[in-house]
């Protein structure tokens, strides 16, 4: 690959990519692409010309090319000349940006190739469609024949567009263009057009004149070739690098596959298609909705998610995950809650049927062993009431009834008897024991019941209390009572009043004296007495056995239970618990 | 309580021994006639179609306790009512209890005149179950006198249908037919078919048949 100019040409860059992806997508072993740049641009005189040919023919000495592809800009020699002299069997086809500059003498030298033709109405057009308001447009050209055509080819097709003044700069030095297109006024454009020759005899390029004027000029500058786009110009209607190269490649791996460059003929590209350059756009402030359909923008910065597709992609996963993660953690928890709640819930029925299932237990047995004599008593006085209300009563009959009332009534209290004696003997265990713990975790445990009762319950001890032994499920039921009892015993009162204070402390004897003092109601003077008898109970639905089942416990333990009223309000439940010596 | 002697038996059922000599004795101050047993099965031995009366049983017994007593005497011949006593009572048991048709179910600290009337009512349905039973099988018994044939137009006559039908039907002579008839009326002792439909009703005779 040979290039008439620089590397740095956008266009020429396209285009060489353009035409090595096309070959290499057509061909499935590896094409090794060599390319070499003239520069003429910056170096024009006939020496570096020889200088560059003699090196590519020491640097390319005894290597095997399959075809030269060059790209040649108004000099012919490049794909003549050159390969000619130093790769005289390998076929060459070139790529022409201007149809204008070919040579008629290229097709004698047995190359084939493509040019393109300039697309001057369309570019036109474009200026018209970007720019409505164009008065007038400034063509900048040369003077040399082929300078003189391609002028010739713009004033026709400027016939189309009324309205609009072309002024053809060409007798102007290129030299002095900078300092007159930096003072055109608003409504004109600058076309440029080729100048291999200007009024000085000088040649430039048009990626020169467009470097040169497009940044200083006052207003937008337009092209013909699309090799120029990117040097600061608007654009214009161009043959699109990439199809070029395509086509070159298709037409190259023709001739590779076999084809005669002689027999083939030269292929005019002449589509062109709008393109601009985006940064000019905003330079001018010339919307991009203006772009017809099936342009062309290039150099648009990508957008942030052009140019951080897969940053985006990946963050946004992370964010999904992390959702994920949170709505999963969100669920964790409120499952844990309900699960919690579940367990607050539990524990509140676990206070409650603990109670009830010691204490009840005890009860429900105690109430089965009495009811049978109890029941067996009122039966015999039953008996004994008909008997009376007859004419004449049976003595004998009315004797034997009393005798059994009388061994049924020691029977009931023999199963009272035997109940505290199971209690005291059997099934009281007497280990040492951490009473502050045991209460701790007695208050925790009542806390839910209390709470849902809008109870303040509070537990209120000294960091140390002296050991005691006992039997920690009874005592616990014992403490469960009293605080169950307080509870009980606030209900009626306003919110802010149920206070339930368990204190603990060392009393005078050295004994652990443990309190529960509640804010109710406090005890009656009359039932003061009979608090701890079995079966008493001021509750609708009490059994009337905590406070007698509680007072065999702590007696067991050789302790004292009692009860009094507070000085301002309520009741406290007391009892002591003996030292522990050992 | 004032009750007919034909009243039957209060079958007192109770492993405690002095309720049970209690109660027994309270009953029979009562004017009950009274028999008393310390266990379900030693009632259950006991149990013949001849003894009317109710059965006031301790809900909890060692052995056999009142439920099963219940379950027991239900598909027993001899179906008594049933009264049940207990030390202490919970729902789901005098539920079931109840649900099984016990007459009542009451404490052992029941104020005697809920037992009393309880034993009262358990009594009196007692008796009006023994007569139906009693009724039932001189129907059934009625009934079972007749041959095979008779019972075959018996339910053709029940039914409806003519004896022309009825010969028809069974593939016999219609004067037979009118035979059968006759023998029957005479040993069922009724007058007429209205009549013949209401006993064969009563004794729930041809039950099947009707559904077809």
């Amino acid at each position: 690959m040979i290039f008439n100019e620089s590397k740095d040409v956008p266009g020429n860059i396209m285009l060489e990519q353009a035409v090595r992806a096309e070959m290499q997508k057509a061909v499935t072993n590896r094409i090794e692409f060599l390319a070499e740049y003239l520069d003429a641009s910056h170096f024009s005189d006939k020496e570096h010309f020889r200088l560059f040919q003699d090196y590519l023919g020491k640097k390319y000495a005894g290597q095997k090319l399959d075809l030269i592809l060059a790209f040649p800009s108004r000099d012919y020699r490049l794909a003549g000349e050159l390969p000619d002299a130093l790769f005289p069997d390998v076929p060459v086809v070139f790529v022409a940006i201007n149809e204008m500059e070919v040579p008629e003498a290229i097709s004698k030298l047995g190359v084939t190739g493509i040019v393109q033709r300039f697309d001057i109405r369309g570019t036109l057009g474009l200026i018209m469609r970007l720019q409505p308001d164009t008065r007038r447009v400034v063509v900048i050209g040369g003077i040399s024949g082929m300078d003189r055509a391609t002028l010739g080819r713009i004033a026709e097709a400027s016939q189309a567009l009324e309205g609009v003044e072309f002024d053809f700069w060409t007798n102007r030095p290129v030299a002095e263009l900078p300092g007159a297109v930096k003072v055109l006024p608003e409504g004109t454009v600058v076309l440029l057009s080729t100048v291999i020759s200007d009024v000085n005899g000088q040649t430039f390029y048009m990626s020169q004149l467009a470097q040169t004027l497009a940044p200083a000029a006052s207003v937008p500058v337009y092209v013909l070739g699309g090799w120029v786009l990117g040097s600061g110009v608007v654009g214009g209607s161009v043959v699109n690098s990439e199809d070029l190269g395509a086509r070159a490649a298709q037409l190259a791996l023709r001739v590779l596959g076999g084809a005669d460059p002689e027999k083939v003929p030269i292929e005019v590209a002449t589509k062109g298609t709008p393109t601009v350059d985006w940064r000019a756009l905003q330079r001018w402030g010339i919307k991009e909705s203006r772009v017809p359909a099936g342009g062309v923008i290039r150099y648009r910065p990508e957008t942030l998610w052009e140019q951080h597709r897969d940053l985006i992609l990946i963050l946004l996963a992370v964010f999904l995950g992390q959702a994920v993660t949170i709505g999963g953690l969100l669920a964790q928890r409120q499952q844990r809650r309900r699960a919690e709640a579940e367990i607050l819930n539990q524990r509140t029925e676990l206070a409650h049927a603990t109670r009830v299932s010691t204490m009840g237990q005890l009860a429900s047995a105690l109430a089965h062993e009495l009811n049978q004599p109890l029941g067996a008593i009122l039966r015999n006085a039953e008996a004994a009431e008909i008997f009376l209300q007859k004419e004449k009563p049976n003595l004998e009959e009315i004797r034997t009834i009393l005798e059994d009332i009388r061994k049924d009534d020691q029977r009931a209290g023999s199963v009272i008897d035997r109940m505290r004696s199971l209690l005291k003997k059997h099934s009281l265990e007497s280990k040492p024991l951490d009473l502050g713990g045991l209460l701790a975790e007695t208050v925790t445990l009542a806390q839910a019941d209390a709470h849902a009762r809008r109870v303040n319950l509070t537990l209120q001890m000294p960091a140390q209390l002296p050991a005691v032994r006992g039997d920690r499920v009874h005592l616990q039921q014992v403490v469960l009572n009293l605080i169950l009892n307080g509870v009980d015993a606030m209900a009626g009162g306003t919110e802010a009043g149920r206070l339930l204070t368990v204190r603990a402390e060392t009393a005078r004897d050295g004994s652990v004296e443990v309190a529960v003092s509640d804010c109710g109601t406090g005890i009656p003077p009359d039932k003061a007495k009979r608090l701890f008898e079995p079966f008493f109970t001021t509750k609708p639905d009490g059994m009337g056995m905590g406070l007698a089942i509680s007072q065999t416990i702590i007696e067991a333990h050789g302790g004292k239970i009692w009860a009094e009223n507070n000085a301002a309000r309520g009741a406290v439940f007391k009892f002591t618990l003996p030292a522990n010596d050992n | 309580m004032n009750l007919p002697p034909e009243s039957g038996t209060v079958f007192v059922v109770d492993d405690d021994a002095s309720f049970l000599k209690s109660v027994s004795r309270l009953l029979r101050a009562a004017g009950c006639s009274v028999q008393a047993f310390d266990s379900a099965e030693a009632f259950l031995e006991q149990l013949g179609p001849g003894m009317s009366g109710c059965v006031l049983v301790d809900l909890q017994m060692p052995g056999s306790n009142g439920l099963e007593l219940q379950e027991a005497l239900a598909k027993s011949a001899n179906p008594l009512p049933v009264v049940f006593l207990s030390a202490q009572g919970d729902i789901p048991t005098t539920v079931q209890a109840m649900r099984r048709g016990a007459e009542d179910f009451l404490t052992k600290l029941s104020p005697k005149e809920k037992l009393l009337d309880a034993v009262g009512r358990a009594l009196a349905r007692g008796a009006e179950e023994r007569k139906e039973r009693g009724r039932l099988e001189e129907l059934r018994g009625r009934f079972g006198g007749l041959t095979a044939r008779e019972l075959e137009v018996l339910e053709h006559v029940v039914r409806g249908k003519l004896n022309k039908q009825i010969a028809c039907d069974l593939g016999i002579n219609e004067r037979t037919v009118k035979l059968h008839r006759t023998n029957l009326t005479r040993r069922l002792q009724v007058q007429s078919v209205a009549e013949l439909t209401r006993l064969v009703e009563e004794a729930g005779l041809f039950k099947r048949g009707k559904a077809e």
